[in-house]
């Protein structure tokens, strides 16, 4: 009772918070709990869109296609590839430019620039770019066979599976290394520098600094970065969309692309795509929790 | 934790009741002045929506009670408003899209059975009968044709020359030429995808199909021993570099890029290659598909006009007479000019037509026994299957004969299911 008391004077003299959270609360509700809701329920439905047409509820049915199609399993085998690798070497790549950065005094702001220019850059444009550079007859085949004359004929590097997907996981690792680039800066600024001056008269060399001070100093944003990468890498759309467009034979899709197929290209397999989504939801939710778990624990 | 569930709820209804009250559409039943909306993907570029704009301000001024309102989408966007449209009523009173739209947009139970009009027998007497059918569902009409097209084999000049061939004569000579022209930077043949619109033509032009003819299986059709027998024709091409296409090869060069560029010696396509070859510059020449062993077979392509079963009856009236518009010998024969392949069969002869066209003689040739895709519920579900199967085969992935009994299955699943 005397719980329910005291949420209650707290209530009380919150409204004026609360009366201002709701606003947004309402946005957040109708843009975002509810299309998730919906969702939910209508991966459960053949769901059907048509004008006037009732949808059959069919359990578990959706959730089973999806598991028995291959093609949704290698998009998400693609995915989680393209996760692997495209997030650790973002991260470092980007840690070791931050680091640079952070210790030049001159042109800093130019090389930030610099870094970051691929990050404000359209996807979409530097995607094409890349396809021109990668495509049979583009500029890369162009060097290695008309001017550098070390192939014979151009190599196929959007024609198959793997070697598409290494286009995409280069487009991804170099338009990324900015922004971890950016996020990292303000972190290691953020490092008293008393750590380090203790440290070098500790006897510490640069190598165990970096281990010691520096890398433990910026861990909360290393865990937000790992986080929102991974949210990203599945999030995977516009470079596979324009290099490949998931071709040859649906070898190259990724979970969103093939979703795409599926909702659009293929009309209204919705039921199928609602199940897809929410399986690619528990994998982001539990790799998050798992992050945040193993990661966030050590820190404490 | 009582207090936010409430709120939560309390939210959740607020939401349901403002999506609830976006649905619907104010419609004018009296016989008052109609707007009717029409949404069609005319080509900007080519002036086709200026001419358009002007056939629509003729009609208007014959039927001074009717506005017309009309919106360019383009071929994805138009699909995509329809299926998102569906569920809450917000469609055009007229469409004018692509005729595979046919089975999709009936399997959305939004389509108007036009065939119930009681002048549509008179109207359709008017088209071209190849054309029309594929508006045709069972023995229903949900669209009338719009205007039509059909694949012709067009090949680069310069190249046939250069590797020392002449133009093919039958469906082998095109291999053989394929093969001939390839070398360096050419590539004999492309095929810009590997659904039926693509393969279908060389199948049945061999005498094989894709379905059976009442569309009841797969079985033995898309896996039969002459489909198996084209396929694997075209994946030995593409293994000798002799056959391109981004569908298989997303490293490909697209094939209006392609012709641009001379890589790309032969391809069977549809009248806009001769626009986008005669801007390019290419020196090319065109004949319909040469023979196979069962004659020469293309595939119909083309717009059909449709109407909607949310428009009121003042609306579907409306909308009615101007699609009767449309199809007239005048406004085909406008259309014709800024190059859309007529289906009123008396502007399809008109010297206007052809002066505007000169290649319309090769496509009227091509048209009298080209034929068109199975127009089945879920038949783009099912080109789908058979374009990842053959991509599967041609790109040498799976052997040809195991890709089709694949697709052979996954057809028959779907048809067996809802």
């Amino acid at each position: 009772m005397s719980n329910m008391a005291g949420k209650r004077s707290v209530w009380r003299t919150d409204w004026r918070l609360y009366t201002l959270l709701l606003p947004g609360l309402i946005f957040v509700a109708i843009f975002t709990f509810y299309p998730i809701g919906k969702m939910l329920a209508m991966s459960f439905f053949d769901w059907r869109i048509g004008y006037r047409q009732t949808s059959e509820f069919v359990g578990l049915e959706n959730y089973s296609q999806v598991l028995a199609d291959p093609i949704a399993l290698r998009a998400l085998v693609n995915t989680l590839m393209y996760a692997v690798v495209t997030v650790p070497l973002q991260m470092a790549l980007g840690l070791i430019v931050a680091l640079l950065i952070n210790g030049i005094t001159k042109f800093s702001v130019t090389f930030r620039l610099a870094y970051y220019f691929p990050v404000i850059t359209s996807w979409v444009v530097v995607a094409l770019l890349f396809r021109y550079i990668f495509s049979n007859q583009g500029l890369l085949n162009y060097f290695l066979a008309d001017v550098l004359h070390v192939v014979g004929e151009p190599v196929g590097w959007l024609s198959s599976r793997v070697p598409a997907l290494v286009v995409a996981m280069f487009l991804g690792i170099w338009k990324g290394i900015g922004w971890n680039m950016v996020i990292f800066l303000a972190a290691l600024q953020a490092v008293p520098k008393e750590y380090y001056e203790a440290s070098s008269i500790d006897g510490l060399n640069g190598r165990q600094q970096f281990f010691r001070i520096t890398l433990p100093s910026i861990r909360g944003t290393l865990l937000f970065a790992l986080v929102m990468l991974c949210i990203g890498a599945f999030n995977t759309y516009t470079p596979i969309a324009v290099l490949t467009g998931g071709n040859p034979a649906h070898q190259t899709e990724m979970v969103l692309t093939w979703m795409y197929f599926q909702t659009f290209n293929v009309t209204g397999k919705m039921g199928y795509s609602a199940a897809l989504s929410i399986i690619i939801t528990l994998i982001i939710t539990s790799i998050t929790v798992i992050l945040f778990r193993t990661l966030a624990r050590k820190g404490e | 934790m009582r207090r936010r569930m409430v709120l939560g709820a309390s939210t959740l209804l607020l939401v349901s009741g403002v999506l609830g009250a976006c649905g619907g559409k104010d419609k004018d039943a009296s016989d008052g002045p109609v707007t009717i909306e029409f949404w069609h993907n005319y080509d900007a570029g080519s002036g086709q929506v200026d001419v358009l704009e002007k056939l629509i301000k003729e009609f208007e001024a014959e039927n001074k009670n009717v506005t017309v309102k009309q919106v360019y989408l383009e071929w994805e966007a138009l699909k995509n408003n329809v299926v998102s449209g569906a569920s809450t009523g917000t469609l055009p009173d007229v469409l004018r899209g692509d005729i595979a739209f046919v089975p999709q947009f009936q399997s959305l139970n939004v389509l108007e059975e036009m065939s119930a009009l009681s002048d549509y027998k008179d109207a359709a007497a008017g088209v071209l009968e190849s054309a029309n059918s594929t508006a045709r569902m069972g023995d229903k009409f949900y669209g009338i044709a719009a205007n039509t097209n059909t694949k012709i084999l067009f090949y680069n000049k310069t190249l046939l020359q250069q590797a020392n061939a002449d133009a093919p004569k039958t469906l082998d000579d095109v291999w053989a030429t394929a093969r001939k022209a390839s070398g360096g930077k050419t590539i004999g043949m492309v095929e810009p995808w590997t659904g039926v619109w693509n393969v279908g033509p060389y199948i049945w032009s061999e005498g094989g199909d894709v379905l059976a003819p009442d569309n009841s299986t797969a079985q033995g059709y898309i896996n039969g021993p002459i489909a198996v027998k084209v396929i694997q024709q075209l994946a030995d091409l593409y293994k000798e570099k002799a056959l391109a296409g981004s569908s298989m090869d997303p490293g490909a060069i697209g094939d209006t890029d392609g012709w641009a560029a001379g890589a790309y010696a032969m391809e069977l396509d549809g009248p806009w290659r001769e626009k986008s070859n005669k801007e390019a510059g290419v020196d090319y020449g065109a004949t319909p598909l040469p023979a196979g062993s069962k004659g020469s077979i293309s595939v119909l392509g083309g717009e059909d006009f449709m109407m909607f079963k949310t428009s009121d009856d003042a609306h579907k009236k409306a909308a009615w007479a101007f699609i009767k518009f449309m199809t007239s010998k005048h406004a085909q024969v406008e259309m014709a000019k800024v190059g859309q392949l007529p289906v009123n069969k008396e502007a399809l002869s008109a010297p206007e037509s052809i002066e505007a066209m000169p290649l319309l003689p090769v496509f009227s040739e091509a048209l009298k026994t080209a034929k068109s895709r199975p127009v089945t519920a879920k038949w783009g579900e099912m080109e789908n299957i058979i374009a990842t199967k053959v991509a599967e085969a041609i790109t040498g992935q799976k052997a040809v004969k195991t890709a089709l009994d694949e697709a052979a299955s996954e057809i028959d699943k779907l048809i067996a299911g809802k």
